[in-house]
């Protein structure tokens, strides 16, 4: 849901985007993992489990030792209430106050996505390493005009070992502009994206894509991707299936530049591509991220998410850098 | 409260786990989780702050549902398991909420030598609406 950029949006919009890709620092956790964060973190949980807290149980579990939960991985490099300097800080910290001045000053955090490459012991100090991913367009969300800033951080320890990592998206938004409030632009009153018609069949893929995971309906006897997904399988006919997740690379097999007619959800022009993925199916989705008289056959492209509104996230696909 | 995950063969894609609830979610959740994370945006425990940009109260932190539903796994497939963790915060959480954490199976498939289960996860409210949605990758034994 773009909005009709003013210039002054363009121009704000290209300074939030010289951040994509910057390295945003390196923290180091305040402390090394310990037993006191441990057990503040599981009884928040309500989780009575002993080998997070109890040396002697955990001693004689699998694990030979305490371990931390899994999901606490932020938390051991989390900055706190210490908040951003004034001056001098990270590039993200840059970013954050650019964002903050322009109006954006509230946060909610609207993904999570951590990988985790071993457990974490007692002693165990971490730092992360930060990289400003992207930084969406201007939009129009349930809570207020915003922009995603989406991050990616790697945990490893003080010596340098890879424990994990996480994607963290957050939408800095302006208070009051939510759908509640009184619409306060044209744009604001931009209709929605139709709806898909969800299916039995066809629902994991929309729930995929709202976790921004592209995926693909593969059959479970004998191993065809198919795609736009049904209930069985026009090869060996069987109705067991399950779905398998796309790398997010492709090429553009088809397309067209729809001019006319015009429905309101959408701009115009409007360059919608038969994109074949590396997996070998094919889908339908909008192109992004180029000029529509650009787009060309065998244009090699990826996978980009479209948060719509907060019920809503549809694949497209932009060129691939 | 099982260490030992189920076997990858005994498992199927549908299967699920005992869902966990939370009865009434209150600020003093809220703030043990602040304490509990380091996170201290003031929009999860000062009313002040919360309401002055138009919220009804403070609400939760996305990473507190986030690790109410990690239990779900956890519980199922034990505490070494979990490989990935992938979350989409779709409403807020508001003080009072009940929360109910599901899981089920949505897929198998074997990578670098490990049974991989794909598992995914759903936080509803007392409304039944969803609040999180997500997916957790989870080694079977």
């Amino acid at each position: 849901m773009t909005t009709t950029d003013t210039d002054e949006q363009a121009a704000f919009l290209t300074k939030l985007r010289a951040f994509q890709g910057t390295e945003a620092g390196t923290e180091v956790g305040a402390d090394p993992v310990n037993q006191a964060m441990i057990r503040h973190w599981v009884e928040a949980m309500g989780d009575q489990n002993p080998v997070y807290v109890d040396p002697d149980a955990a001693a004689q579990s699998v694990h030979g030792q305490v371990i931390a939960p899994a999901v606490m991985l932020q938390a051991w490099v989390m900055r706190g209430i210490r908040g951003r300097p004034a001056q001098g800080g990270s590039p993200r910290d840059e970013l954050m106050g650019m964002l903050d001045d322009a109006g954006f000053s509230s946060v909610v955090a609207t993904n999570s996505e951590q990988e985790y490459d071993r457990m974490l012991h007692l002693g165990d100090h971490l730092r992360t390493r930060t990289v400003i991913d992207s930084v969406s367009e201007e939009k129009h969300t349930g809570l207020g005009v915003g922009h995603f800033v989406t991050t990616r951080v790697e945990y490893e320890t003080t010596e340098g070992e890879p424990v994990g990592r996480m994607l963290f998206r957050i939408l800095k938004f302006k208070p009051g502009t939510g759908r509640s409030a009184a619409p306060s632009d044209d744009a604001a009153r931009r209709p929605l994206r139709p709806r898909p018609a969800l299916t039995q069949d066809n629902a994991f893929f929309f729930d995929g894509a709202k976790q921004h995971r592209l995926l693909i309906q593969r059959c479970a006897q004998c191993g065809r991707l198919r795609h736009p997904p049904g209930p069985r399988c026009p090869r060996c006919g069987s109705y067991e299936w399950n779905a398998q997740e796309a790398s997010g690379r492709g090429t553009v097999y088809s397309f067209v530049v729809n001019h006319y007619p015009q429905v309101p959800a959408f701009e115009y022009p409007l360059a919608v591509g038969l994109i074949e993925l590396e997996e070998g199916t094919r889908l339908v989705a909008n192109v992004v991220g180029i000029d529509p008289s650009d787009v060309a056959v065998g244009l090699a492209v990826e996978v980009e998410w479209l948060d719509e509104d907060p019920d809503l996230t549809l694949p497209a696909f932009k060129p691939r850098a | 409260m099982t260490t030992t995950a189920p076997a990858y063969d005994a498992l199927h894609v549908g299967d699920t786990a005992p869902p966990l609830v939370v009865e009434r979610l209150t600020r003093t959740n809220f703030v043990r989780y602040a304490g509990a994370s380091g996170d201290f945006n003031p929009m999860h425990h000062d009313d002040t702050i919360a309401t002055s940009v138009g919220n009804p109260s403070v609400f939760g932190h996305g990473m507190l549902t986030a690790g109410l539903m990690a239990r779900v796994v956890k519980d199922w497939f034990g505490p070494t398991a979990l490989r990935r963790f992938q979350v989409r915060f779709s409403k807020q959480v508001w003080p009072g909420d009940q929360l109910t954490c599901t899981a089920a199976v949505i897929a198998k498939r074997e990578e670098d030598g490990e049974r991989l289960i794909d598992v995914a996860c759903s936080v509803t409210n007392q409304d039944g609406v969803e609040v999180l949605s997500g997916t957790a990758t989870a080694v079977a034994a």
